[in-house]
């Protein structure tokens, strides 16, 4: 569940939390210090979640990542989704008719993706990949590949 | 032009009798079953002579494309009512879906060419928003059981890229005369 969060929400806006808590108790410390506790507590809890989700944080973590980019009612979900190199992407097609996952600049191709099937793709060449469903063209998505 | 007429004559025909029932009790579920079952088959039927008449790749690729989704989504539906136990009833909408297709269907038998592309693809842009607007205005709202409701929630995104998909293709045609 961490790595969807690190997904959805940028390392910058968890930064920008970081500071708003460690600046507010450094305000509040003379009048109410028995609440800078709590609030202390609360920012190496947030770091150690930040530092656990990132894989090039700690070993254990060196190992690929799943990711799963669910494909319904004609949308690449999520639309945008960025790796790192050797994670895997999984494309789920839970709509009733074949997908695929086709990259504008060739960097991968799924080919026909089949009702109620899956295609995975190991992230390779870092870089900023648009894709489209070659059957369907209005649907479009993005793998950023770091 | 008088053949784009009578090709569209079924499907407003459709529009009509939806609203009609929308305004009265709308249709039953083994009803919509049947509306949509037709739905998907006569665009199946046209798709099928245009894959093997029409001389263009890309509308014999939306062609196939067409077969392949409305089967797709024909197999969800029918599994769904056998499930379900609903037996599809034909009904003045359904009927009238048919009618058009068989109109079209012969009215495209006697085109070639050009002609053949630009009168399939018209239908297809009409056809598309003509059974989205029933699915919107008719079917969804009158769909009792919750997962025929579902299903034809499902089916809508798929109505509109092909919409879609078929207006390029029409703006395309237009750009070769």
């Amino acid at each position: 569940m961490t790595v969807l969060v690190r997904a959805d929400r940028p390392e910058s806006d968890l930064s920008n939390d970081l500071h708003l808590r460690r600046h507010r108790p450094a305000q509040m410390s003379k009048q109410t210090p028995t609440r800078i506790f709590p609030a202390m507590l609360a920012i190496p809890l947030l770091v150690g979640g930040v530092a656990c989700s990132e894989p090039a944080a700690s070993s254990a973590s060196q190992a690929p990542h799943t990711f799963t980019v669910t494909i319904e009612n004609m949308r690449f979900d999520p639309q945008a989704l960025t790796v790192k190199r050797g994670d895997r992407v999984v494309w789920i097609n839970k709509d009733m008719f074949p997908h695929t996952a086709t990259s504008a600049a060739n960097a991968f191709d799924s080919g026909s993706i089949a009702a109620d099937t899956s295609w995975t793709y190991v992230a390779g060449t870092p870089g900023d990949y648009a894709y489209v469903c070659a059957f369907h063209p209005t649907m479009q998505g993005r793998l950023t590949v770091q | 032009m008088r053949v784009f007429v009578a090709a569209c004559a079924g499907l407003l025909t459709l529009g009509g009798s939806a609203g009609a029932m929308a305004q009265n009790a709308g249709p039953t579920d083994p009803q919509i079953a049947a509306i949509v079952v037709t739905a998907n088959q006569v665009d199946i039927d046209a798709s099928k002579l245009a894959e093997s008449k029409s001389t263009s790749k890309e509308v014999k690729e939306f062609a196939a494309r067409m077969i392949t989704d409305h089967g797709g989504v024909n197999k969800s539906a029918t599994e769904l009512v056998t499930k379900l136990h609903v037996t599809p009833q034909p009904n003045a909408t359904s009927k009238s879906l048919q009618d058009g297709g068989d109109q079209n269907l012969a009215a495209l038998k006697k085109l070639s060419g050009s002609a053949f592309d630009r009168a399939y693809v018209d239908h297809e842009v009409v056809y598309h928003q003509a059974v989205l607007d029933a699915v919107d205005q008719t079917l969804i709202p009158s769909a009792q059981n919750a997962e025929l409701k579902a299903l034809l929630v499902k089916v809508r995104p798929a109505f509109v890229a092909h919409l879609e998909h078929a207006k390029h293709l029409q703006a395309a045609l237009g750009q070769k005369s």
